[in-house]
C-alpha cells in the first residue's frame, strides 16, 4: 500500500530509533538493578548523552520537516493553480473531491457535482485531492490505508492529498476527534475502482 | 561528586515514627483537622476512593469494548463513563494523590515546622470533592477534555453542573499550587536555594505549574459555561464564535495539566530512592536542571495537542515539534539520574524486599516505556499519519499516568503506609498487587500501541470486526480485569493489614544486606 505521505522508510527508521534507545534504557536499568559489577558513572557521559539527544531531536526535526513539507508541496501547488488565471483547479490532481464533515457523517463532492453520502469514487494509483470542511463541530479525517490524517476545525478549510491505493476494493475513512454519540457511527469508504488500469 | 552536605540534603535519614495516625482519626479530624498529616491522610484515602471509582468505569466500558458490536452499553452510557473516568482518574485520583504525598512528606523532608498555609489544602480538598459530586451527579459524555461546539450541544439539563466542577476543580488546583510554592519557597528561603532537597525544587516547580496553567482552565470552565447557558459565544462557531480560542485557551492548561501529577511523582522518587539504598541521589544538579526545564517547557508546547488542525501549521508548527522534542532532554537527565544513582553501589537486600522500592523500579521502567514514543509523537509527519487520535496517545499517557504517576503514587502510599497505621502490609499481598500491575500495565500499554498503530479511533464504543483490532482490544479487556484485580487485593492488604498487620517499630526501612549481617527483614 502506498503511503500518503511517502514516509513507510522514515517511519520505520524513527521507530528504530525508539526501540534502540528504548532498549538502550532497559538494559542499563536492569544491569543497574542485577548486575554485580557496581560503577559510578562519570558526569560527562551525561553531559554526552544529551549531547546525543539532542543531535536525536535534530534528526527528527529535520526528517519530520523534510516529509512533511514534500507532502504540503502538492497541495501548496494546486492552490497555486487555483489562483492562477483560467486553469483548472487542482491541475496537479488526477481528481479533486470536496468533504464535507457534519454530526455525523461525511459527504463527497465530486468535481461535476456528483454527491455521495458514504463513497469516496477513485481509480487505482490516482492522486486525490480532499478539500475537506467542517460545518458544524470539530472532526477528524483519517484514511487508514493511506497513512493520513487531519483535525477539522469548523469554518477552516482543510486540504489533503493521497494517492489511492493500486488495489481495487473497499477502503475504510473514519473520523478520529470525538464529535457527539454518533462518532463511532462517523464512517465512509474509499472506494478504488478496478476496471481500468491507471 | 556528592558534596558533604548531601546526606543531609537527601534525606536518607527517617522522618516520622511508625504511629497509628489514621486509627485515632475521628470523623471531624478527618473533615475539619488542619494537622498537614490529616490533611495528607484525607486527601490519600479519598484518591484511593476515586481510583476504584474510575477504575470499574474502565472496567464497565471495557467490557463492552472487548468484542466487536453493541454488547452492553450504547454511545450516550458509554460516553458518560468514559468521561468519569479520565474526569475522576486525572482530576480525582493521581494529581491529589500525589500532592497529598508531597502535603505528607514535604515539612519533614524539607526540614520544615508544618505545612504552612495547610488552610488552602483544606479548602482545596473540599472544593475537589464538590467538584466531583456534581460531576458525577451531572453525568457528562463530552470526554475531558469538552471540546466546543460539540460540548455545547449534548447531554441533558443538568450538564451546566460540569462546567462548574471544572471550575472549582481549577481553583482547587490552584488553591493546592499556592500551598506547595508557598512552602517550597520557605524552605528555600531557610536553607538556601543549593540546599534545598529536590522535594523543594518538585514542590516550587509544580507550585508554579499549577498556578500558571489553572487560571487558564478556569477562564475556559466560565466560558463553557455563559456559552452553554446561551449568554455568550466565544467558542461556538454557529453563534459567531471561534473554536480556535477554546484550544489555545484550554491545552495552556492541558498541557502543563499532565505534569502535574508528574512533578510531585519525580520528587517523591527523588525523596524515596536514597531513603531505600542509603545513599545520596547520584547528581543533584541534574535533577535542578532537569525540573527547571521540564517546568518551562511544560508551558510552551502545548500546541502539539492539536497539531494536525490547519491553524498548527508554518513556522508555529515547526517550533512546536521541536520544543517537544526537547522534552527529551529534561526527562532523560531524570532517568539517567536514577539509573546512575542505582547503579554506583550495592541495592542493599533490603530494598530488593521493600514493595515501595520495586514500584520505584517499575516506574522507572514505564517512564522509559512511554517516553520513548514520544519521539515518533512529537514529529509531525508522523503525528499527522497514526499518531493523532488513534490509541496511539492513550497508550502514551497511559503508560505515563498508570505506569509512572500511578505506580509512583503506590511507591509512595506503601512507603508511608507503616506512617499512617503504625502497622507493615502484608508482604505477599503486596507483591501479588505489584505484580498483577505490571503485567498488566505492560500489556495494555503495548496492546494500546499496537491498535493505534492500526488507526484504532479514540472514543469509540463500538467498531468494526477487523482481526487487527478485535484481537488486541480482548486481550486488553483481559489486562484492565488484571489490574483491577491488583486493585482489589490492594485494598483488602490495605484493611486487614491496618488492624492486623506486623507492628512497625523504629525505622521501617532501615537498610539491611543479608550479606553483611543476617537482619531480621522489616517486612516478612
Amino acid at each position: 500500500m502506498e503511503n500518503a505521505l511517502g514516509i513507510s522508510g522514515y517511519t520505520s527508521t524513527m521507530f528504530a530509533i525508539v526501540f534502540i534507545v528504548l532498549g538502550l534504557g532497559i538494559a542499563a536499568l536492569f544491569a543497574a538493578l542485577f548486575l554485580p559489577a557496581r560503577w559510578k558513572l562519570k558526569y560527562r557521559m551525561e553531559f554526552g548523552f544529551v549531547i546525543l539527544l539532542i543531535g536525536l531531536v535534530w534528526y527528527a526535526d529535520r526528517e519530520s520537516t523534510r516529509v512533511y513539507k514534500a507532502y504540503q508541496a502538492e497541495i501548496e501547488m494546486a492552490e497555486f493553480i487555483d489562483t492562477a488565471e483560467a486553469a483548472e483547479p487542482g491541475q496537479n490532481f488526477d481528481r479533486v473531491i470536496r468533504v464535507i464533515a457534519f454530526q455525523w457523517g461525511f459527504a463527497f463532492l465530486t468535481d461535476d457535482d456528483e454527491i455521495s453520502r458514504n463513497a469516496a469514487v477513485t481509480k487505482p494509483g490516482e492522486k486525490v485531492l480532499f478539500r475537506l470542511f467542517a460545518n458544524d463541530v470539530i472532526h477528524g479525517f483519517n484514511i487508514p490505508a493511506v497513512g493520513i490524517t487531519a483535525e477539522l476545525e469548523p469554518g477552516v478549510e482543510r486540504d489533503l492529498w493521497i494517492r489511492a491505493p493500486q488495489e481495487p476494493g473497499k477502503y475504510l475513512i473514519q473520523c478520529l476527534n470525538y464529535c457527539g454519540v454518533g462518532h463511532a457511527q462517523m464512517k465512509a469508504w474509499l472506494v478504488v475502482e478496478g476496471e481500468e488500469e491507471a | 561528586m556528592a558534596s558533604p552536605h548531601d546526606t543531609v540534603r537527601m534525606g536518607t535519614t527517617p522522618h516520622w515514627e511508625p504511629e497509628d495516625i489514621i486509627g485515632k482519626m475521628s470523623l471531624s479530624t478527618l473533615l475539619f483537622s488542619h494537622d498537614y498529616r490529616h490533611i495528607a491522610v484525607k486527601g490519600m484515602l479519598t484518591s484511593l476512593v476515586m481510583l476504584g471509582l474510575g477504575g470499574l468505569m474502565a472496567m464497565l466500558f471495557r467490557t463492552e469494548l472487548a468484542l466487536p458490536d453493541i454488547q452492553f452499553f450504547d454511545a450516550r452510557p458509554y460516553m458518560s463513563l468514559m468521561t468519569l473516568h479520565g474526569m475522576l482518574m486525572v482530576f480525582g485520583f493521581i494529581i491529589p494523590l500525589v500532592v497529598s504525598l508531597m502535603y505528607y512528606m514535604m515539612p519533614k523532608v524539607l526540614g520544615m515546622e508544618g505545612l504552612l498555609w495547610a488552610r488552602g489544602a483544606q479548602w482545596s480538598w473540599w472544593l475537589l470533592i464538590i467538584a466531583a459530586v456534581l460531576l458525577v451527579i451531572s453525568r457528562p459524555d463530552f470526554t475531558w477534555t469538552f471540546y466546543p461546539p460539540m460540548s455545547l450541544r449534548v447531554g441533558g439539563p443538568l450538564l451546566w453542573m460540569g462546567f462548574v466542577a471544572v471550575l472549582l476543580v481549577a481553583i482547587s488546583e490552584f488553591l493546592a499550587g499556592m500551598v506547595l510554592l508557598r512552602n517550597g519557597l520557605a524552605a528555600a528561603k531557610k536553607f538556601g536555594w543549593g540546599k534545598l532537597p529536590l522535594m523543594g525544587w518538585g514542590a516550587v516547580s509544580e507550585g508554579i505549574l499549577l498556578i500558571g496553567s489553572t487560571p487558564a482552565l478556569g477562564l475556559v470552565a466560565i466560558f463553557m459555561y455563559t456559552d452553554w447557558m446561551q449568554w455568550s459565544a466565544f467558542y461556538d462557531t454557529a453563534r459567531g464564535g471561534n473554536v480556535m480560542t477554546f484550544m489555545f485557551t484550554f491545552w495552556f492548561y492541558g498541557h502543563p495539566a499532565v505534569y502535574l501529577p508528574l512533578m510531585p511523582a519525580i520528587a517523591v522518587l527523588y525523596t524515596l530512592l536514597p531513603r531505600f539504598l542509603g545513599r545520596p541521589i547520584w547528581s543533584y544538579w541534574s535533577a535542578v536542571t532537569a525540573f527547571s526545564i521540564l517546568t518551562v517547557l511544560a508551558f510552551i508546547v502545548y500546541p502539539h495537542h492539536f497539531q494536525p488542525a490547519e491553524s498548527i501549521s508554518g513556522i508555529l508548527g515547526r517550533i512546536t515539534q521541536i520544543l517537544t522534542l526537547l522534552i527529551f532532554v529534561p526527562s532523560t537527565l531524570h532517568v539517567f539520574n536514577w539509573i546512575a544513582t542505582l547503579w554506583y553501589d550495592t541495592i542493599p537486600s533490603s530494598a530488593k524486599r521493600a514493595v515501595p522500592f520495586k514500584f520505584i523500579v517499575a516506574s522507572v521502567f514505564f517512564l522509559m516505556v512511554g517516553g520513548v514514543t514520544a519521539y515518533v509523537n512529537a514529529q509531525i509527519a508522523t503525528d499527522s499519519d497514526f499518531v493523532h487520535n488513534t490509541y496511539f496517545v492513550p497508550a502514551h499517557f497511559h503508560a505515563m499516568f498508570v505506569g509512572f504517576m500511578a505506580n509512583m503514587a503506590m511507591a509512595g502510599f506503601y512507603y508511608l503506609y507503616p506512617y499512617m497505621t503504625g502497622r507493615m502490609y502484608g508482604q505477599g499481598l503486596a507483591n501479588t498487587h505489584f505484580w498483577f500491575w505490571q503485567i498488566g500495565i505492560f500489556v495494555k500499554v503495548m496492546m494500546m500501541y499496537w491498535l493505534g498503530f492500526a488507526y484504532f479511533p479514540r472514543w469509540v464504543f463500538d467498531y468494526l470486526p477487523l482481526q487487527e483490532w478485535a484481537m488486541p482490544q480482548l486481550v486488553l479487556t483481559g489486562a484492565a480485569y488484571l489490574i483491577g484485580l491488583g486493585f482489589i487485593v490492594f485494598v483488602f492488604n490495605l484493611m486487614w493489614s491496618a488492624s492486623r498487620g506486623q507492628a512497625a517499630t523504629g525505622d521501617p526501612w532501615a537498610i539491611s544486606d543479608d550479606a553483611v549481617a543476617a537482619m531480621p527483614a522489616p517486612a516478612e
